[in-house]
């Protein structure tokens, strides 16, 4: 009967998308093990220089340093987008996409122009796609991003930060709190924050003095944020890539079960019809 | 006799945590001793030999450049863009502490 050896294909047709989405699954797993612990290893550093930086800011400094400088009125913002290069993680790059047009829309109704900066292509070829001006992009931040890569991501805007042509720098990524939590959020790097003017630091030995000490640590500082940012970028990545994948083979599941048992039922219409048919045959004889 | 607690860490690792009998650390402008009691102090290091002699006796020496050290109360915060225990053929990009720079900018802001 056609019916059933429609079912069969249909069967190891799944079975065999099943087998890939597991074996998804177990690589995401296995990733976003060694991206956790990096996520866990980054955390301390990352801390603590900028709970230093933030009590060595103080706002009249702002006018020596082009870094520290806080302008009044913005114009200009760079936005930089991070995303994955790959797919099939559940809507993970879909948060990402919308958390940045959301901040590109904000920042338009305020009237201030932006530069779009995007990481991974699959913000590229969102953007892209729609025609949307982007600045610059980067593909070849892989799953282990390094300080250099972000070094070199964040170097062209701290630059121009600096030099005035942009007056805040926006990071939209995904915020790593565990596997299952990684809501995206737009964090602005740019001009810094804290230094509220109580700067708790009045007994202390600084050296050499606050600003001099401040321009050196921010440039490292921009860059372990960015490198955290990239870093937690991965793990969320992979822990959305990881249920995505999860839900997936169990759907596989349930539609093989579904498909077993018509292929079943089918098979046992089949066999009544031919007793039925021999019953019939025999009834015809006597 | 009061110990320090001394963490030093490098942006992708704790390198070491414990306490301390006395720190020796390469500041940007020579090496700097501490000891327990030592006044709040910010410092920015240079590269160099960081040794840390422990509460009962031995040392324990580590290589690190560039970065912040932070001391208060008797806790020491060293965060190091390089560290490890041997010092690296060559150093990493922006671990090197231009002294000249920052004394013509001392300089200038008086």
């Amino acid at each position: 009967m056609a019916g059933s050896r429609d079912v069969k294909r249909r069967i190891k047709s799944v079975e065999n998308t099943r087998q890939i989405t597991r074996t998804m699954e177990l690589v995401a797993t296995s990733k976003l093990k060694k991206a956790t612990d990096r996520v866990r290893a980054a955390a301390p550093y990352s801390d603590a220089l900028a709970s230093i930086v933030g009590s060595l800011y103080a706002p009249e400094l702002s006018e020596k340093f082009p870094l520290l400088r806080r302008p009044e009125k913005v114009r200009r913002a760079a936005v930089l987008l991070l995303t994955a290069n790959r797919g099939l993680a559940g809507s993970f790059n879909a948060n990402l996409i919308k958390e940045a047009r959301l901040l590109l829309e904000r920042l338009a109704g305020e009237g201030i122009e932006t530069d779009l900066h995007i990481v991974g292509k699959k913000g590229v070829s969102y953007f892209r796609f729609r025609g949307y001006p982007i600045s610059s992009t980067r593909v070849d931040i892989g799953d282990n991003p390094s300080m250099e890569d972000a070094e070199s991501v964040i170097a062209g805007l701290r630059d121009e930060f600096a030099a005035g042509r942009t007056d805040a720098v926006y990071v939209v990524s995904s915020e790593f709190i565990s596997a299952m939590s990684t809501p995206p959020r737009a964090t602005k790097l740019l001009p810094i924050q804290g230094g509220s003017g109580s700067r708790g630091l009045d007994n202390f030995i600084l050296s050499p003095k606050a600003e001099i000490l401040l321009q050196r640590l921010l440039p490292a500082y921009l860059r372990n944020a960015t490198y955290r940012a990239l870093v937690e970028n991965v793990a969320a990545e992979q822990g959305a890539r990881r249920t995505a994948m999860k839900s997936a083979t169990d759907n596989a599941g349930d539609v093989l079960e579904y498909l077993t048992r018509s292929y079943n039922r089918a098979r046992q219409g089949q066999i009544t019809q031919e007793i039925a048919e021999i019953v019939g045959g025999a009834a015809a004889l006597e | 006799m009061s110990e320090l607690q001394v963490r030093i860490v490098s942006p992708d690792s704790v390198l070491y945590e414990g306490p301390a009998a006395s720190v020796v650390a390469p500041a940007w402008d020579g090496k700097v001793g501490i000891l327990p009691g030592h006044a709040p102090m910010i410092a920015l290091l240079g590269s160099g030999e960081l040794s840390i002699d422990h509460p009962e006796d031995g040392s324990e020496r580590f290589f690190v450049a560039g970065g912040v050290l932070k001391v208060e109360g008797d806790d020491l915060i060293i965060l190091t863009e390089f560290g490890g225990t041997e010092a690296p053929e060559e150093l990493p990009a922006g671990a090197e502490v231009d002294v000249g720079a920052i004394l013509e900018a001392l300089e200038g802001t008086g």
